[in-house]
């Protein structure tokens, strides 16, 4: 069984009359990479908020369907129950401090003062976080005191230390600057590669791209199309549905009509694929 | 810049090695001795003879004076002018200005007041200046506080410095627009409006967010809390506080007794 499987998923908020998510069916395996890419408005963040149980428990509104974690039904859990096995971080890293610590190291030991670890292995696992995402260096500093892309590191550091079996990140990068967002998205590459899990709404089409093991694209509430990185990126769906597309995609179908790039070979989004293509080759590995 | 609106120096003293608990008992304890009545001049004794050399005992004699000169003395200044002027009963009239008279009376319970809340303050100020807020906290939720008013209470101390920063680039874009927010007062007042809104409106959709935020940390699940922080109580202080709790009784019991 799937680690996270929605099923005929409708959700609509409480002050609206049309729903945001519309009939989901999504699956999502242990250790898999997925992102979701989609115009603003198209549904992406509500998708975001209902896997980590957001809703219904917290925006309340009406949800119609089936989601599962782990084996466990969102609508009979509880939230504080839910977020022990997915984590969520969102867009403003500033707000997810969570204001009442002074100093970095106790900002992420925070969740487990609330789970209530014992502060030997407190201690322990905080190390071992920040070892993984490269911020031991910022442990005693103010979390008010550091730049964005580090506060979004802190932010996923204060979830990973509480070990959730799904990460959901809901465009993690959009607020940060270009340093910023490259940094953090080493740092969640780099958690995906340790074997987590992540689910990650986004934007950055050549980031998507590149990490993803598998892509959803989404368009008023609905996912439109479903695949690989290479198969949806590429498709002729997402520019009529608003959705960015690669640079690459664009550099090399511009060049097809110029006649400078192959008819049979499929379309780049990663710079690896591009090259591959420009200079004769087939990229397919 | 990251600024902290928090007394807290920190220093290697005896105060400071404390446990929380302690001191805030002590501090209980004095304030209750001021306010109780027991004698007029002991509140100033308290703050001569107990509070100062304890600023000086926790190493923090330096901050405490400037704090006390600084805020407390024009508070308890006024308050002292105040009650001397406006205090109802008092025949003995020292002086008028105008239809007030001061009077030996009022004078003499204007002094009371005064000592009476520099003490309680001074006391206060005492404990916040050798405490970490983190430290008083989390002693605090050990023993049974709530753990929602501790964060209330810890998260007001850091985000009130950084909702003045936020006000100050406000302040800035109005600027740039043309506000005015300088010269006299009226043009002070009117430039306070459109300050509210985007501070106030702005902190609402915030509070939203942080709620997910420390809800995704499992600020609400109903397991007992542990702390970081290690807080240390020996039974010596225990022993302490026992003493200060009957100190408050005994002087409770006076206090009725002699009545």
């Amino acid at each position: 069984m799937a680690l996270v499987e929605l099923s005929s998923v409708t959700y609509t908020y409480p002050t609206t009359d049309k729903p945001a998510l519309k009939d989901i069916n999504l699956k999502v395996e242990q250790g898999e990479f997925l992102a979701i890419v989609g115009s603003n408005e198209a549904g992406k963040s509500t998708l975001c908020y209902t896997i980590s149980g957001f809703i219904p428990h917290f925006f309340h509104g009406d949800l119609v369907g089936e989601v599962q974690v782990a084996g466990l039904n969102l609508e009979e859990s509880k939230l504080n129950e839910w977020v022990l096995n997915v984590g969520l971080v969102f867009q403003n890293p500033f707000n997810q401090i969570s204001g009442s610590k002074f100093t970095v190291f106790e900002e992420i030991a925070f969740g487990l003062e609330n789970l209530g670890v014992k502060r030997s292995e407190m201690i322990e696992r905080v190390e071992r976080a920040m070892e993984l995402t490269g911020i031991s260096d910022l442990a005693d500093r103010s979390p008010y005191s550091l730049s964005g892309g580090q506060q979004q590191k802190v932010a996923l550091t204060s979830i990973l230390v509480m070990e959730p079996q799904v990460f959901v990140l809901d465009e993690p990068t959009s607020q940060l600057d270009p340093i910023g967002a490259r940094e953090v998205f080493e740092v969640i590459k780099e958690m995906s590669r340790a074997g987590i899990t992540v689910i990650m709404a986004e934007h950055k089409i050549e980031w998507v791209a590149e990490f993803a093991d598998r892509v959803i694209a989404m368009h008023d509430g609905q996912i439109i199309i479903e695949g690989s990185p290479q198969e949806v990126l590429t498709s002729p769906l997402l520019p009529e549905h608003g959705i960015g597309t690669s640079r690459y995609t664009q550099a090399a179908k511009q060049a097809r009509t110029e006649g400078l790039f192959s008819e049979t070979t499929p379309l780049p989004v990663t710079l690896d694929q591009a090259v591959a293509g420009f200079s004769g080759g087939n990229h397919e590995d | 810049m990251h600024q902290k609106l928090s007394f807290y120096v920190d220093r290697d003293s005896f105060l400071h090695h404390l446990n929380p608990l302690t001191k805030l008992t002590l501090v209980l304890t004095l304030v209750i001795l001021s306010f109780l009545g027991l004698s007029y001049w002991l509140p100033t004794i308290i703050f001569l003879f107990i509070i100062i050399p304890l600023s000086f005992l926790g190493k923090v004699a330096q901050e405490f004076f400037n704090a006390t000169v600084k805020l407390l003395l024009p508070v308890v200044g006024f308050l002292f002018v105040m009650q001397a002027f406006f205090h109802p009963d008092g025949t003995q009239v020292i002086f008028s200005i105008w239809i007030f008279d001061v009077t030996v009376e009022s004078l003499s319970f204007a002094y009371l007041t005064a000592s009476r809340i520099l003490t309680m303050v001074a006391s206060f100020l005492i404990l916040l200046l050798t405490t970490h807020p983190s430290d008083l906290m989390s002693d605090l939720t050990r023993r049974g506080v709530s753990g929602n008013l501790s964060y209330v209470i810890t998260s007001t101390l850091q985000i009130i410095p950084q909702m003045q920063v936020k006000a100050g680039t406000i302040i800035d874009a109005q600027q740039s627009r043309g506000l005015e927010t300088t010269g006299n007062v009226f043009n002070r007042v009117k430039a306070v409006v459109p300050l509210v809104g985007p501070l106030v409106f702005g902190s609402l959709v915030e509070v939203e967010e942080r709620a997910i935020a420390i809800e995704a940390r499992a600020f609400t699940a109903p397991l007992k809390k542990t702390s970081l922080r290690e807080i240390p109580d020996r039974a010596a202080e225990r022993a302490a506080r026992w003493i200060f709790i009957g100190v408050i009784i005994i002087a409770i019991g006076l206090r009725i007794w002699l009545l």
